[in-house]
């Protein structure tokens, strides 16, 4: 388990955060979802550009490396994302289902799982490890997935 | 003496093959995309597609009721047909040529949508999905969603309409069964289409899914 070693500080910062954290930077709780919108879609965005470079045939790694780094930046910052009073009931539009601040830590713990999914994939973009990029990209999809099955209200349909 | 009964072939089974495929892979469709199952809802949205270009080449060069030319009528021949001025009809009155029509076209139109969508993590992606922006596709799959609403809609008013022929003793269900149907006073039914026409119409339809399905490379 040395995967929680080293993320076990962030885990604790997440749960601190997510649990106790008071809006960021004087943005309203709908301030904060819209911008955690934004922020989701970005990160949907860049899983679309590697997904096509993977499924093309002939990946162009450069795409790949570039996206993957904003992919790993982005995810370092997601238990931000998240201060108490930015879910459904200050914006609508918002995803974010009220089970995220009743238990913390079960969130913190499954959010977690992105960002050391997140570099694995950049590290093998970034040195061209084209066999490698694969398999990484698959685990950031099962961690996305882990996370939103629990924690993200499901499209109406 | 009593008017003798006729009954003749009046659709033939590429039509009716059609219809009972479609009748199943919707709800299959749906089912899929509702339970999470988005390869399998490819390969159906993939299936309908290709039999919705074998209907639209069959709607051309098969039998005489399953052609678009046949069965669709302008303003005024529904108006004939509504004020019970029109000849008798062996097949789609107007207002069912129409209706079924409308239903292909909004079905076609799922279909094109779906290929354009992409989850919103982009795990789950239609194959001409790599042609549009996230925000693009995003704004597609929720369209997708939508439009399905307005499918159930045409369905049901198709079934509504079945259900009251029904209701006044003029079964269409068994025809669109057996494809035998007995025939309106005056009305004569015309040979249906040589099988080998098929494959044309099916070689299509499975180049066209098969080339879509691949995202439009060969």
């Amino acid at each position: 388990m040395s995967r929680f070693k080293d993320y076990g500080p962030l885990l604790v910062a997440g749960v601190v955060l997510i649990a106790g954290g008071s809006v960021a930077a004087g943005l309203t709780g709908a301030e904060a979802a819209k911008a955690r919108l934004d922020h989701m879609k970005g990160q949907g965005a860049a899983m679309k550009a590697i997904g096509e470079q993977l499924k093309s045939g002939a990946p162009d790694m450069g795409v790949v490396k570039v996206q993957a780094a904003k992919l790993e930046a982005s995810s370092k910052e997601l238990t931000t994302w998240f201060p108490a009073g930015s879910g459904q009931s200050a914006y609508a539009k918002s995803k974010a289902l009220p089970v995220i601040w009743t238990e913390p830590a079960k969130f913190a713990e499954k959010a977690s799982a992105l960002p050391p999914a997140a570099a694995k994939l950049n590290a093998a973009a970034q040195v061209g490890d084209a066999a490698a990029v694969g398999p990484a990209f698959k685990a950031v999809a099962a961690a996305c997935k882990g996370c939103h099955e629990s924690f993200e209200a499901k499209d109406k349909t | 003496m009593r008017t003798e009964v006729r009954r003749a072939a009046v659709w033939d089974l590429p039509v009716r093959a059609s219809h009972w495929l479609l009748a199943v892979l919707i709800p299959f469709s749906w089912w899929s995309a509702t339970n999470d199952h988005l390869p399998w809802h490819r390969l159906s949205g993939y299936t309908i597609l290709g039999l919705l270009v074998f209907r639209l080449v069959w709607g051309f060069i098969g039998s005489p009721t399953a052609r678009f030319g046949q069965f669709l009528r302008g303003p005024r021949g529904v108006m004939a047909y509504l004020g019970g001025k029109a000849a008798p009809v062996v097949g789609h009155n107007p207002l069912g040529g129409w209706s079924v029509v409308a239903m292909l076209a909004v079905l076609a139109g799922q279909v094109g949508l779906g290929l354009f969508s992409v989850d919103e993590d982009s795990i789950e992606a239609g194959p001409l999905s790599k042609f549009v922006s996230f925000d693009a596709s995003r704004a597609i799959a929720h369209l997708h969603a939508q439009l399905f609403l307005v499918l159930l809609g045409l369905i049901g008013l198709h079934v509504a309409a079945i259900a009251v022929y029904g209701l006044r003793r003029k079964n269409l269900v068994g025809p669109m069964v057996s494809g035998a149907a007995t025939l309106a006073e005056g009305a004569e039914a015309r040979p249906l289409a040589p099988a080998w026409r098929v494959l044309p119409a099916a070689a299509l339809a499975a180049a066209a899914a098969w080339f879509v399905a691949h995202g439009l490379r060969l």
